[in-house]
């Protein structure tokens, strides 16, 4: 029993950092431009998908695919940000929800024509298990969560400790004054949605490794993200990331003993409650 | 005067669709239009809560779900005659909207939108794996229909709940609860300084928008006569989110002229095929950045500058 719900802590530790990099780019383009960014979901899909074309068709090595979807999402994401955000910048805040929506919709269909309509899975060759006492861990597995908290560190000290971030922090703290201060207010949010799509991607070639990536994943992916930061309380880095890793480990012990159908239910469910209990999110501050 | 001429574009709309099914010699286009009806019964619920109350919810086409399956398993399980279950429907919808709307009303914006859809993921999965009662994936043929399949009859019905419903839809926004939805709109904190339960208003819209959908779906599951998961799936929500904007978002001509919209616009861009998700994407994108205030609202503003111009010819 023990041993179980260790094993599915473990499982749901690759997930929930899956969810925690969704979640991080979802917050931070939340806080900045207070864009709830809907098609981050498919632009994650869209990234894994290059990934796998350029490690099969193209032949490149795995590793070699990875910047090159990254490099690819980051020009997406500054493209998105550009021609279709900027635009309903000042009108109403649901505009902008409205516009991502068709974006959404636009994503998906371009990665049909692109990409097909098959599932695929991105062979990475990694299939070494490791044993630690009863628990079973996949090489894979590890590197994901690896490459997880490396991320999320990396993205920490940018934001916390570089000039860039500074300013990014002080947008999102008080946009006028950030002006006044010689805040660049125009490529500020191109930094914004580079930085957030890049972690998106990443984390859309997790799943694809990890799992499969089949066409419509990306609703379900940016849903679990806007959940993370619902649980974890908006606009909260430690909340997100707190969100993210709570909600991968209540999926995956939820998959294992009560019923995997189910497992997405009983994720939304406990947003739900929590939502109910702690409208503020846990994490988040009080209105 | 103004108001005849306010009245007039209605008064031939209505005429027009109540001819159609005699001038339609196509019998795909009546097919089509009944489901438009429907859906403008849809899309006037999901303006309540989306155009008036400024609440984008994206499960109204998991309520419709609920409405058609509600309709259909009672008409399987219990024997209840159709009449019955048609009327049983929204209200099965208004109980689960009850449930849903209390927690998700509790936050804003794109908050409640995600919740809403969270909503409508749920209510998918379910219809999916409870298989024992809903038939899963395959769904459920041989749902019973009136008067044994009468397109021309059910055309009628349809016409007739699409247009009293619009009626309550524009009533109620005429009335007092329908003010108080739009200052919600406007401005929900100065609503709660007012000393009035803004809460109890929004979860009114949008048990109300439920009941619509709820009954629209129970419509399209005897009109069509096969229902599945997939009908009710978040696109379809989003589908109901265009028509509002695209025809008008806050009026009662709007949701109306978007439903048609919504159900002609993939026929007509049948010819793109495949590109016809990225085309339907692009759309709402720049029905969005360039004309937010729908199609009436463009058709209105040019009214008023051409009545003015008159007016000034006048003087």
């Amino acid at each position: 029993m023990l041993i179980e719900i260790l094993q599915q802590t473990i499982n749901g530790l690759a997930i929930g950092g899956v969810y925690v990099l969704i979640a991080l780019g979802l917050t931070t383009v939340f806080g900045i431009l207070g864009i709830a960014h809907f098609a981050h979901g498919s632009i994650s899909m869209f990234g894994g998908y290059l990934t796998y074309f350029l490690a099969t068709s193209q032949g490149l090595p795995v590793l070699a695919a990875i910047p090159v979807a990254l490099a690819a999402g980051i020009l997406l994401g500054v493209l998105v940000e550009v021609l279709a955000y900027r635009p309903v910048r000042n009108a109403n805040h649901i505009n902008a929800f409205i516009v991502a929506l068709g974006l959404t919709m636009m994503v998906e269909g371009i990665n049909l024509q692109l990409f097909g309509h098959e599932q695929v899975v991105i062979p990475t060759g990694l299939s070494r298990v490791f044993r630690f006492g009863g628990i079973t861990v996949p090489e894979l597995r590890l590197y994901v969560i690896v490459a997880a908290i490396v991320l999320v560190v990396a993205m920490m000290i940018f934001v916390e400790r570089t000039k860039t971030g500074q300013a990014i922090r002080a947008v999102a703290e008080n946009r006028d004054a950030a002006i006044l201060m010689g805040v660049n207010v125009r490529t500020i949010p191109l930094i914004v949605f580079g930085m957030s799509t890049a972690l998106g991607v990443a984390a859309g070639i997790m799943v694809g490794a990890l799992f499969a990536i089949a066409p419509g994943i990306g609703e379900g992916l940016v849903v679990k993200g806007f959940a993370v930061l619902i649980l974890g309380g908006l606009g909260s880095f430690p909340g997100a990331i707190l969100g993210g890793t709570v909600l991968g480990i209540t999926e995956s012990i939820a998959a294992g003993f009560i019923s995997s159908a189910y497992k997405d239910v009983i994720a939304f469910v406990v947003m739900i409650l929590v939502l109910l209990i702690r409208p503020q999110g846990l994490l988040g501050r009080a209105p | 005067m103004n108001r005849i001429l306010v009245l007039l574009p209605w008064l031939l709309a209505l005429a027009l669709l109540a001819v159609l099914p005699q001038v339609l010699s196509v019998k795909y286009y009546l097919h089509l239009s009944i489901l438009a009806l429907i859906w403008v019964i849809v899309a006037q619920g999901q303006n309540l809560i989306q155009g008036f109350t400024g609440y984008v919810s994206i499960v109204q086409a998991g309520f419709m779900g609920i409405g058609a399956y509600g309709s259909t398993l009672m008409g399987l399980n219990f024997q209840w005659p159709l009449w019955a279950t048609m009327v049983m429907a929204p209200l099965i919808t208004a109980l689960f909207a009850l449930a849903t709307g209390y927690p998700s009303l509790r936050v804003k914006g794109h908050y409640f939108a995600i919740v809403t859809l969270a909503f409508n993921l749920i209510i998918v999965i379910v219809l999916v794996n409870y298989s024992e009662l809903t038939k899963g994936e395959a769904g459920i043929s041989n749902i019973p229909k009136p008067w044994g399949g009468n397109r021309e009859a059910f055309y009628y019905l349809a016409l007739a709940l699409a247009v009293s419903l619009t009626g309550l839809a524009a009533l109620i926004a005429r009335s007092r609860v329908g003010e108080i939805l739009l200052a919600i709109r406007q401005n929900e904190d100065l609503v709660a300084a007012l000393g009035i339960a803004a809460w109890k208003y929004k979860l009114f819209a949008f048990v109300i928008s439920a009941m619509y959908a709820g009954l629209g779906g129970a419509l399209y599951a005897h009109f069509q006569g096969f229902i599945n998961p997939e009908i009710f799936g978040v696109a379809q929500s989003l589908d109901a989110i265009l028509a509002v904007i695209l025809g008008g978002s806050g009026t009662i001509a709007g949701p109306a002229i978007g439903a048609f919209l919504v159900v002609f616009l993939p026929e007509i861009l049948r010819f793109a095929d495949s590109f016809r998700l990225i085309l339907y994407g692009l759309i709402l994108v720049l029905a969005t950045i360039f004309m937010p205030i729908g199609i009436v609202g463009i058709a209105k503003a040019a009214f008023a500058r051409l009545t003015r111009r008159e007016a000034g010819h006048g003087g």
